[in-house]
């Protein structure tokens, strides 16, 4: 029943901000960072773990390593961007958030660069000159 | 057949994957950028056998571009493994002069050994402690040679005064006729002798002062004279300077 602990702390920060934000905002965005900090600490082991079942499969089925470094790459760069923006906006800095996220975009999208460089030249290939 | 079955297993299991990474994306600003990667990726399965076919394995030629993307995306791991790098060559310079060292000991070693044998073979002296210092010198063209940059010869004690007898040829007459006999067991004897030579000295100190102070100079001398023959026997079969060979007796230095 880990989802009670988690929505309990996010309960109760919440109350708890919303009293430190009439007084000292300043330590209400302290605490909203520190408890979305805690929640995603809390969820890295789960997340390791499904990772970790994800590349037992892969391996044990004989499956490239390169795809899942892929994949996890993508996944990394998702996670680390989106939780990032959202403390930033959190903080009431949307501008900065959205660059945030715009990087993590770009950084998605070189992993794909390879990729259809190798489809896309397969493809020339096979089309008559 | 197999080559069917192996891509068909890949392809499900790059789907699959696929379905189940999308799911786990934290937002849905990151999903349709996520989404065309994964697809990409499924594109590339899908295409796997045509690729072999034409240029080679997909996968490897996969790691090798990503590798090399990586590598020219200039901050964070593009400058790790320039740094690794580096320090890799230098650990692995380390290692070899680590090596090199060993291996130098080792012929030090050897080379210690063969100069002792040598010795006792030329000299008749056993129980030399022959200590030897090897450097890496380029002596010919541009190749790297090890050379004897020192030799230590520590003399035996006791062994000075059967040499003195052994080399003058002569000296005191009853020290003629034990040194025939010495020659197969020649340590202990000699170390007899001195004790023999001392307590004689003690015994009979008023009767013959004159012949003692006679034996401790033919023996220092001696010394000198055995150094003297250690050091051309290493000058000429080790091709070693003389300056680099230190002979030390028991007790006194001598140097050549």
């Amino acid at each position: 029943m880990e989802i009670i602990q988690v929505v309990g702390i996010g309960l109760l920060s919440t109350v708890l901000i919303l009293v430190l934000k009439e007084q000292k905002p300043v330590f209400a965005f302290l605490l909203t960072t520190a408890t979305g900090i805690l929640i995603f600490l809390f969820l890295l082991g789960k997340i390791g773990t499904i990772m970790g079942t994800l590349e037992r499969v892969a391996e044990s089925s004989g499956m490239d390593m390169i795809y899942i470094k892929t994949v996890f790459k993508i996944i990394g760069i998702a996670y680390i961007a989106e939780f990032g923006a959202q403390i930033v906006r959190d903080a009431g800095a949307d501008s900065i958030a959205s660059k945030i996220e715009l990087a993590g975009k770009v950084l998605i999208m070189v992993l794909a660069v390879p990729i259809i460089s190798i489809i896309i030249e397969t493809v020339m290939k096979l089309l008559p000159a | 057949m197999t080559w069917l079955s192996d891509w068909l297993r890949e392809l499900i299991l790059v789907v699959l994957m696929a379905a189940f990474v999308e799911m786990l994306l934290p937002g849905k600003s990151m999903e349709r950028y996520a989404r065309l990667v994964l697809s990409l990726l499924v594109l590339l399965t899908l295409l796997n056998p045509v690729i072999s076919l034409l240029k080679g394995d997909a996968s490897s030629q996969l790691a090798l571009a990503m590798e090399q993307a990586q590598r020219e995306s200039g901050w964070g791991s593009g400058g790790d493994t320039g740094d690794s790098l580096q320090e890799i060559l230098r650990q692995g310079q380390l290692l070899a002069a680590g090596s090199r060292e060993q291996s130098l000991q080792l012929a030090a070693g050897e080379v210690a050994g063969q100069m002792q044998e040598q010795i006792a073979a030329a000299t008749g002296v056993r129980g030399v402690n022959v200590t030897v210092a090897l450097e890496m010198g380029r002596d010919t063209g541009g190749g790297e040679l090890p050379v004897i940059s020192r030799v230590a010869v520590t003399l035996p004690e006791g062994s000075s005064p059967q040499h003195a007898g052994g080399a003058e040829g002569g000296g005191a007459a009853d020290q003629e006729a034990p040194g025939g006999r010495i020659h197969i067991t020649p340590v202990e004897p000699v170390q007899v002798r001195i004790g023999a030579a001392d307590a004689a000295q003690t015994a009979e100190a008023a009767a013959s002062g004159e012949e003692s102070a006679g034996t401790a100079e033919t023996s220092s001398t001696a010394i000198g004279q055995q150094a003297e023959s250690i050091v051309d026997l290493l000058v000429q079969n080790w091709n070693v300077e003389r300056s680099r060979i230190e002979v030390k007796g028991a007790g006194g230095a001598e140097k050549s």
